[in-house]
């Protein structure tokens, strides 16, 4: 850490960061040592770097120092291997068994890989067993779980390298795998592909040379209910149900991630690794040849599978009329997400706002959108013929009722970093100003006209430009002449030459318009030509440039010979060629897309929510009412309010006394009762000594739950009249901790919820945003002068609100929803210090505003280590806004992701290891690190792929054209990946799209406020109509093939094979009882599938088949499906009435 | 060498083998010897190893073998089920001795009787009806009392009668394995539930209970616990067929059983089906069949006619008929080619275009009229009379679950199934697993008449077996493997055809292929 690597301003950001941390956790520590919480002190560490993060979620000691040690040497994976070498051999610390030092590597080694953050390393991974070759010989098995898919194809195919790795240093020899193994492997990966999902499915070929040669047995335990049929019962395989992490590590990591694996096989020279090259070139053939080569990208419809009812298709693969292309940044995007302008978002029917996860045909499989109102927004045909762009929201509102068609979408702002991340090569770019401006100055670099008149100029201006510099023609002018047929061209120059009226000051090109001009017409809006309609003419403004490029002189008399069109084949070339002008493509390629998941801004909700994690069984009803518990009596005579729960029991040393709380009456700290359930004794180690088996603090006992319900209204000194009050049925933590009962009083009151960790937290979907106005976040210049703020991008002061300045790499921008949730916690909080901790109030906020600078932990699922953030602001949005950087340390991109904030002092003084569920994946999603400060060369690697310049070069166009791949200039983008290592990876950020407003548009996406799915259908299907790229008949097959149908076919199977559920206790029967009544209870038993969920969508279903006229096999599939409920659920005896119904 | 290790051993390789055959081989000085070298020469198309396929001679020269009998293309191995002259019991004489008109009665089926519409009373009556007909069945063998009165017992003068022995019939709610090993069975009347235990060291009866499955009903007798609580099995009661037939319907002629035509089906076996019309027109190069053709008086079709359409995902890549009324067509046009004199019956399956639940009705007029006026349309399952034969036709889609559910059932020897479905005198016992059931008044799937032949297919395995004089019968395909079976590592016969003489009920399976 020798040299400066973090600039003077950013220096005291973090310092001020810090110190606020420091000063919370001493509140949360002084509140917390009453002993009213399992630990009597805070339970989050703090990692400030990679290493200490590891060692914190391993719990391996000593990895931390070795592994900063191996990093100064070593790249990231290089070390993560050293290091599981070094741990398997004992040489770090020293384990009991040759199994357990293994399963530490590995773990430390996969956490390494994953930056310590995912929950993988510790849920993914079950553990690491030694067995048995054939031959005599050992092997490693390593059985993975289902979390172990957080840790990404790349980690987990090292993880099995780490194996190898170590397995070759303490003599272990590799899996030899008998040949009903290796079938048995392809059988269950294609069920899991079946039930679950994969990314990416393997051949059998690829399989079973991957399960043959692997010299580590990927093992796994079983994931799903489905079971294989072929190869059951196998002697060294335990289970005949699906093992998920064993498919996922199998398929999504060693087959797909083969290349990666290989670089490192090479690199340390590990053998036996030679089968990798037969994969990588039986399966690369695909891939060498989509390097170059233009014709090799060819529209892909792999975002349109599995198509959702009610999410619509906004423009089909590669097909004119999408999303055109334009390279670059906004604020608000980047890093999976893309701009489009608020007015497409408007005419799209409200569907896609700011942070709705989009899926899109290229670079990445989905991104989040961003309003960017600097490109340019959908090209629309009225209903009165006119023909316009629209580029602003309230444009856009303003004629939303007369659209016609949309001729037009858009464009898509999506920076190179993206391109540069899925590493897909460069596809020609739109041309738009950024590049005319650069090839312009390069014609005629004295500087006759300045840059913002040359962004809208007019016809003179451009022509005169074009005439004498040479310099090609204003995209503002330039027309989608790739778009038309050559006989199309030839068509509209000669209607235009013999029906065309040019005015005097050659502002209007008149055409008439009747039956013969109805093609014109359409030719005109295929090249986004834009005209108004009067009366029987057609007006084009400004048409010069369009007669000079049609090859017309100013008396609109054609310059060339119709033979022409002849000879060549390619619209553009004629049109260069007869206008005697530099005509550019327009807009070579679309990018097709479709709606993904809604955007989210939401309370993270168990089901059903609870407001404390107190157990009462089921004498709180089915709505776990904790005052119906406290008022239970069992029989008359018997004590009110005393119910039999789990809990964990605990024993004060001093007194003696039995107790489930963490602090006897006496002041003493308790500890857990242990004893063994089999031999009925205490014990006091975690072992039974007598039988051996696990020893548990849990118990079914009788609690007074009244006085304890009573005694914490009592000691908060509130008065019992919540509306709600929920606790939880049972607890699923080891020890049963339940929480005080004060502090759910509390959430009650101010109707707030807790997540299993005893927390509160908001879900947000992740947008990226590097810089921002104060005007545009709620926030007065003042106060953001106070959060450090002291000057704009340009380094002038910061005086007003519509200043731009660089957002801090740990400050977010949040959803007002958010904040609202977020005050009320704060409320929450003060109160429980002073009421139940007895302390001084923390934040004493009033509203909003005052929350600016509270400190917050920025979580995401799957993950186990917390990110500090700094609130800085509010946006309107229903989206989380923050710093690429920030999302990256949470593991995030922004792709449509969701992750919760949540108070840093509620998770400091709530959080418990103790309340986490004991099961698989219950660490997963629990902040149980938090890390302080954020280093970009720690964060997810994807970050480092962000472009932050102010304009793309002119090299970068022309690269464009060449299918480049992205790599090749990395060396001239201005990328965080170059600026790593010095102060600029902070600081001096830039970008080439600015936007009035990062939160513009709509706010809530039409999938959230239409109703019912039928509604959310028609409204799909209306869209459909509307826009020229999407294929509204296919849409509607696909929404019938991928939703309804099998919706109708699992709901009916499903009804002739179900369970029944008793409506008072809840007991769950596989089949009807046959005493009819509930078993345990005697209550009413009830179907859990009726009619109306199989019929649901068959009528919708058959008016969309008939309207969008569908396939014949799908129709005939409706039909079929329409008999089979009508045979079902009609009775042969009473049915004459409606014979004809369905047919 | 014991029988039982040549009967594995025969089973192994995918034989059955008579006891005859059996009888010679075990008491052979060399048995496994000869066993082995039975099976290197016996022809593959055989299904049952008879006497006549003990080449002693051939053994013991240990010379070359000359194959025996081989008819050609045709492959006609005729393997007799029964080796024992099976007729010897009293057997009535030919209802309608004369006719030539092939007389069909559906005895039963669900055709236009379904009643369901849906509620929760009709699953639950649906399972009464199961129980109380199937108790019925057991109620003759053993003493039951309701499970109700054993949980009063408990509380009254239950002590004095500890070791009272005591028998209650149930229906199987729940199977579970304790930590001990044991088998805790849960049986369900219509008054409650009870548990019983069957313990692991008794070998026998354990042996029964791990072959029990769900919903099926039997009798458990045994000792109540202290508390009154649990009963400690001794004995378990299946409904069982009886062990004989006193009288024995026949007449003459014979009878053809297949299904699982699959037409529609890319992998669907055209020259071999078309052979297989040939062969029932009489037109065959084979003397022996043509003259067997002649005698065919009953083609018995038992579902599965087409490939249909949306069956499983991703049909339509192995369909090369996508409409389904045209593949009923193409159908159809087959069928009319078979001679007016053999009277077609036809059941569907789960790939025909009828309701997926179970009983499945006939298959709806539209689709019959692309079929010749005089087939003989049913439902499945449905119960026929064949001029005095009984013949119970059933797709067979509750196979699938008995080779989950039940030790030692496969689909290589799909009788298996069969077997045990006669001995819960039940064609679909299990509830909720892949056979999808419509809750009408009645079971349908209970066997209270007892059958002479029972007809299945849906597995696309041939097998002929008899069992307590049942001939059992699984009747293959006409389909390749499929992409599916190829990946759970399924291997059909196709081109298999059981026919079964209905004077003396010898089967014998042709081969098409």
């Amino acid at each position: 850490m020798g040299k400066k690597v973090v600039g003077e301003l950013t220096d005291t950001y973090f310092n001020w960061l810090e110190s606020k941390v420091k000063r919370e956790i001493e509140v949360a520590n002084r509140a917390r040592s009453n002993g009213k919480d399992p630990k009597p002190h805070v339970e989050i560490p703090l990692a400030k770097d990679l290493a200490d993060r590891v060692e914190n979620l391993i719990g391996v000691p000593g990895v931390a120092d070795r592994i900063r040690q191996l990093e100064e040497t070593m790249s990231r994976e290089e070390a993560a291997l050293a290091i599981g070498k070094e741990i398997a051999e004992n040489r770090i610390t020293t384990f009991d068994s040759r199994v357990e030092a293994v399963e530490n590597a590995i773990r430390v080694s996969v956490a390494m890989l994953t930056e310590g953050v995912v929950a993988a390393p510790i849920e993914g991974i079950d553990r690491v067993d030694i067995k048995k070759n054939d031959d005599g010989s050992e092997y490693i098995s390593i059985y993975y779980a289902g979390p172990i898919r957080s840790a990404g194809g790349t980690a987990q195919a090292l993880s099995v390298l780490v194996g190898d790795y170590v397995r070759r240093g303490i003599n272990i020899d590799k899996y030899k795998p008998r040949k009903e193994e290796v079938e048995r492997y392809i059988e269950e990966i294609i069920i899991y592909k079946n039930v679950a999902s994969l990314q990416y499915m393997p051949s059998e070929d690829e399989m079973r040379l991957i399960v043959e040669n692997c010299p580590i047995c990927i093992d796994g335990e079983p994931t799903e209910q489905a079971e294989v049929e072929g190869y059951r019962e196998l002697e060294r395989i335990p289970t005949n149900r699906v093992r998920g992490g064993m498919a996922l590590v199998l398929a999504e990591g060693l087959a797909l991630k083969a290349p990666k694996v290989q670089k490192h096989v090479k690199k340390l020279n590990i053998d036996e690794w030679e089968w990798l090259d037969t994969l990588i070139s039986g399966t690369g053939s695909g891939k060498s040849d989509s390097t170059s080569n233009d014709s090799k990208i060819k529209p892909s419809e792999k975002y349109l599978r599995d198509l959702i009812a009610g999410r619509p298709v906004l423009s089909y693969p590669s097909r004119p009329g999408g999303f055109r292309l334009r390279y670059g940044r906004s604020r608000n995007t980047s890093f999976a997400a893309i701009g489009i302008n608020p007015a497409s978002m408007v005419l799209m029917d409200e569907f896609i706002v700011t942070g709705t996860q989009l899926k899109t045909e290229r670079p990445g499989k989905a991104a989040g959108v961003a309003p960017v109102d600097t490109i340019e927004g959908p090209t629309v045909r009225l209903k009165s013929g006119d023909f316009l762009r629209v580029d602003d929201e309230k444009g856009a509102r303003a004629i939303q009722s007369q659209v016609d068609c949309i001729v037009d979408i858009g464009e898509i702002l999506i920076n190179y970093g993206d391109f540069l991340e899925n590493n897909h090569p460069l596809v020609p770019s739109s041309f738009c100003f950024e590049w005319w401006v650069q090839e312009c100055r390069e014609m005629c670099p004295e500087n006759i006209i300045s840059e913002e008149e040359l962004i809208d100029p007019d016809q003179s201006t451009v022509l005169q430009l074009s005439n004498t510099h040479n310099v090609p023609l204003h995209p503002k002018f330039t027309y989608l002449w790739h778009d038309i047929e050559i006989e199309e061209l030839g068509i509209l120059a000669t209607f235009i030459s013999e029906n065309g009226r040019l005015d005097a000051e050659q502002q209007e090109l008149v055409l008439p318009r009747n039956d013969n001009s109805l093609k014109i017409k359409a030719i005109l809006e295929k090249l986004l030509v834009l005209h108004k309609v009067h009366g029987s003419t057609i007006v084009i403004k400004e048409p010069l440039p369009l007669i000079y490029s049609l090859g017309l002189d100013d008396n609109l008399k054609l310059k060339w010979e119709l033979s022409i069109l002849e000879s060549i084949n390619e619209t553009l070339s004629v049109v260069n060629l007869i206008s005697g002008m530099k005509i550019f493509a327009r807009a070579p390629f679309r990018i097709g897309a479709r709606m993904g998941r809604p955007e989210k801004s939401n309370r993270r909700k168990m089901s059903p929510a609870p407001h404390v994690l107190f157990p009462i069984a089921e004498f709180g009803g089915n709505k776990r009412d904790l005052n119906a518990a406290s008022c239970f009596t069992e029989s008359m005579n018997s004590k009110v309010g005393e119910i039999a729960v789990e809990v964990g029991n605990r024993v004060c040393p001093a007194c003696s006394m039995e107790t489930h709380e963490c602090r006897c009456e006496c002041g003493e700290f308790t500890v857990p009762r242990l004893y063994c359930q089999r031999c009925k004794i205490s014990v006091n180690v975690d072992k039974c000594p007598r039988c051996g088996s696990y020893a548990t603090s849990t118990d079914a006992r009788n609690i007074d739950f009244k006085s304890i319900y009573m005694k914490a209204f009592e000691n908060l000194g509130e008065r019992n009249c919540l509306d709600s009050f929920k606790g939880v049925k049972k607890l699923m933590s080891k020890h049963m901790t339940p929480e005080s009962l004060e502090k759910g009083i509390l959430r009650a009151k101010y109707d707030l919820f807790t997540f299993k960790d005893g927390t509160i937290r908001y879900d947000m979907s992740d947008i990226p945003l590097t810089h921002i106005r104060p005007s545009e976040i709620g926030v007065s210049v003042e106060k953001m002068q106070e959060m450090g703020y002291s000057e704009d991008i340009h380094e002038k002061p910061l005086v007003n609100e519509n200043q731009v300045l660089q957002l801090k790499v740990q400050d977010l921008v949040i959803s007002y929803d958010a904040a609202e949730y977020l005050l009320r916690t704060t409320r929450y909080i003060d109160e429980l210090l002073t009421k139940h901790y007895k302390c001084e109030p923390y934040y004493q906020a009033n509203s909003i505003e005052d929350l600016v600078g509270s400190m917050m932990i920025g979580l995401a699922p799957h993950t186990s280590a917390g990110v500090l953030g700094r609130l800085i602001g509010f946006t309107k949005a229903a989206v989380g806004f923050a710093h690429p950087y920030f999302h990256a340390a949470k593991r995030r991109n922004c792709d449509g992701d969701e992750d919760c904030v949540m108070l840093l002092m509620d998770g400091l003084l709530n959080f418990s290891y103790e309340y986490l569920p004991n099961k698989r994946g219950g660490k997963m999603d629990a902040p149980l690190v938090l890390t302080t400060r954020i280093d970009p060369n720690e964060v997810d690697k994807e970050a480092h792929n962000i472009d932050v310049c102010e304009r793309y070069p002119l090299e970068f166009y022309r690269a464009t054209e060449k299918y480049l791949n992205p790599k090749d200039l990395e060396e001239i983008m201005d990328i965080v990946s170059n600026r790593l290592g010095t102060t600029q990876q902070y600081e001096n950020f830039m970008y080439t799209h600015d936007t009035s407003d990062i939160a513009g548009g709509p706010v809530r996406s039409a999938y959230k406020t239409l109703g019912t799915m039928i509604e959310k259908i028609n409204a799909q299907l209306t869209l459909a109509d509307k826009i020229r790229a999407v294929d509204a008949s296919d849409v509607a097959e696909r929404v019938l093939v991928s939703h309804f149908l099998p919706d109708m076919y699992g709901n009916l199977r499903a009804f002739s094979r179900q369970g029944t559920r008793c409506v008072k206790c809840g007991a769950k029967f596989r089949r009807p009882p046959l005493t009819g009544k509930c078993t345990r209870c005697g209550g009413k038993v009830i179907l859990t599938v009726h009619e109306g969920s199989v019929k649901k969508y068959l009528d919708i279903s058959l008016k969309v088949s008939e309207k969008y006229n569908v396939s014949s096999y799908t129709r005939q599939r409706l039909e079929l499906i329409g008999l089979d409920i009508k045979s079902l659920f009609e009775n042969d005896q009473s049915k004459q009435m409606g014979l004809s119904d369905f047919m | 060498m014991l029988k039982n290790d040549v009967v594995t051993e025969f089973v192994e390789a995918g034989y059955q083998i008579s006891p005859d055959a059996l009888e010679m081989i075990t008491s052979h000085k060399m048995p496994e010897k000869l066993a082995r070298y039975v099976l290197s020469v016996v022809d593959e198309s055989i299904l049952v190893i008879d006497a006549e396929h003990i080449d002693i001679d051939g053994f013991e020269k240990n010379g070359r073998y000359t194959r025996s009998v081989n008819d050609g293309d045709f492959g006609v191995s005729i393997a007799s089920v029964d080796s024992q002259t099976p007729m010897s019991r009293n057997m009535k004489l030919p209802l309608s001795s004369e006719s030539c008109k092939n007389h069909v009665d559906i005895l039963f089926d669900i055709t236009d009787r379904s009643t369901c519409v849906g509620e929760y009373m009709e699953f639950v009556q649906y399972f009464r009806d199961r129980y109380s007909r199937l108790s019925e069945i057991i109620r003759s063998r053993i003493n039951a009392r309701p499970i109700e009165s054993l949980r009063r017992n408990s509380s009254g003068f239950g002590r004095n009668e500890r070791y009272e022995e005591v028998s209650i019939i149930g229906m199987v709610s729940d199977l579970k394995t304790t930590t001990n090993g044991h088998r805790l069975i849960e049986l369900e009347d219509p008054t409650g539930s009870f548990s019983a235990l069957v313990r692991v060291n008794d070998k026998e009866l354990f042996e029964q209970a791990s072959r029990l499955i769900l919903d099926e009903v039997i009798g458990i007798g045994g000792v109540l616990t202290n508390d009154s609580k649990l009963l400690i099995a001794n004995k378990i009661t299946f409904p069982e067929l009886p062990n004989s037939v006193s009288c024995r319907n026949w007449t003459k002629g014979k009878a053809v059983f297949i299904s699982d035509i699959h037409i529609g089906s890319s992998t669907f076996l055209e020259d071999a089906w078309e052979r297989f019309i040939d062969f029932l027109n009489g037109k065959s190069d084979n003397e022996k069949l043509s003259e067997m053709s002649r005698d065919i008086r009953y083609l018995l079709v038992a579902g599965d006619v087409v490939d249909g359409i949306g069956i499983f995902p991703g049909q339509e890549n192995e369909l090369s008929i996508k409409d389904v009324y045209e593949q009923y067509r193409v159908a159809g046009k087959y069928f009319s080619q078979i001679p007016e004199n053999i009277q077609v019956v036809i059941s569907p399956g789960n790939h025909d275009a009828v309701r997926q639940a179970e009983p499945q009705p006939k298959l709806p007029e539209r689709i019959r009229s692309f079929f010749p006026d005089h087939i003989t349309f049913v439902g499945n399952p449905a119960l026929l009379n064949l001029e005095g034969v009984k013949v119970l036709m059933y797709h067979g889609r509750s196979i699938d679950d008995m080779v989950a559910a039940v030790p030692g059932v496969s689909y290589q020897n799909p009788t298996t199934a069969m077997v045990e479905m006669m001995r819960r005198r039940h064609i679909s016992p299990i509830y909720g697993s892949r056979v999808s059931i419509a809750p009408e008044k009645n079971d349908h799937f209970v066997i209270e008449q007892v059958p002479d032949i029972v007809h299945c297919g849906h597995v696309h395995t041939v097998g002929a077996e008899r069992y307590r004089n049942v001939v059992l019968i699984n009747s293959g395909t006409w389909q390749a493997q499929t992409e599916f079976q190829k990946r759970v590592n399924l291997i059909p016969n196709p081109a298999r055809v059981p026919v079964v003489d209905l004077s003396d009920f010898k089967t014998s399976i042709l081969k098409f292929n």
